[in-house]
């Protein structure tokens, strides 16, 4: 695997936020944030029935992850969490993740114009820059 | 024997057992650290030897400090008592340097794990196999950091 395609609801705080705070961690595959809503991920990846629903990423080789699945890859693509990926899956935990990602996914507008307040649908006016740049590699 | 002169033979065994215990457990550590590190280092067999000798340097200045700070006895009137304090501080020794013993394992442990996660594959399968279609053309929704 050379890329891994993140696509995420850009029109969530909450997920705006998680995007950039991925985007800065250091990772062993690099990852491509592309809004689920663009054109290019509606024309790419049109035979992805969660696109727009869930979190989805995507394989350059063509492999496509959705929902707890999806946040399980986004981990093990992060140099600091590839173990928690692992530690995650296949354990007593799973479930756990499976309902907290459900549970967080499910209410992700309300959860973030609850925690960054504007008069934006969704919460969309503050959203943080999305040049910021990525930490130094080591 | 006025009431302290037992500290001094203490005191000697002290400083030959700690320093000798050093030694022979640094020593035992670099040698086989060092099939855990080249492991590690298979491209670098240089760095391999850096570290590993970095991290003697560390066990070696830990425990010899350690040792000294621990080394005052208080008390050294009979003969009885010095075989006490010696045998007390000794074991104190013993444990600290089993436990840096067991840290630097732990070390070793988690610098090859490390290295041989960066090569497994993700611990989901795929939910199903979508080639994408057409190839990227720096749409400007795309965003990627740093770049």
């Amino acid at each position: 695997m050379r890329e891994l395609t993140v696509l995420y609801d850009a029109s969530c705080a909450l997920c705006v936020r998680c995007r950039d705070w991925m985007g800065q961690q250091r990772s062993l595959v690099p990852m491509r944030f592309v809004p689920c809503a663009s054109d290019e991920a509606r024309a790419r990846y049109a035979s992805v029935p969660w696109l727009g629903e869930e979190l989805v990423v995507a394989s350059d080789e063509g492999d496509v992850w959705a929902g707890p699945a999806a946040l399980l890859v986004c981990l093990w693509a992060l140099e600091e969490w590839r173990e928690w990926s692992y530690t995650l899956t296949g354990s007593a935990l799973t479930p756990l993740v499976e309902r907290f990602f459900h549970a967080v996914s499910s209410r992700r507008r309300s959860i973030g114009a609850f925690l960054w307040p504007d008069p934006c649908e969704g919460g969309t006016c503050k959203v943080p820059a999305a040049h910021r740049p990525r930490a130094a590699y080591r | 024997m006025n009431e302290t002169s037992y500290l001094v033979p203490v005191y000697g065994a002290y400083a030959v057992v700690t320093v000798s215990l050093t030694v022979w457990l640094a020593r035992t550590l670099f040698k086989n650290g060092a099939v855990f590190l080249e492991d590690v280092f298979k491209d670098a067999p240089k760095m391999a030897d850096a570290v590993n000798r970095l991290l003697v340097v560390g066990f070696y200045l830990l425990n010899l400090g350690y040792a000294a700070m621990i080394m005052k006895a208080e008390h050294g009137d009979t003969v009885i008592q010095a075989v006490e304090v010696l045998a007390w501080k000794l074991g104190a020794l013993l444990l600290s340097l089993g436990g840096m013993h067991f840290a630097n394992l732990y070390m070793f442990y988690r610098i090859r794990r490390r290295a041989r996660l960066a090569h497994m594959p993700p611990p989901v399968l795929p939910q199903m196999h979508a080639p994408a279609y057409g190839a990227y053309n720096g749409h400007a929704a795309a965003y990627t950091p740093g770049a």
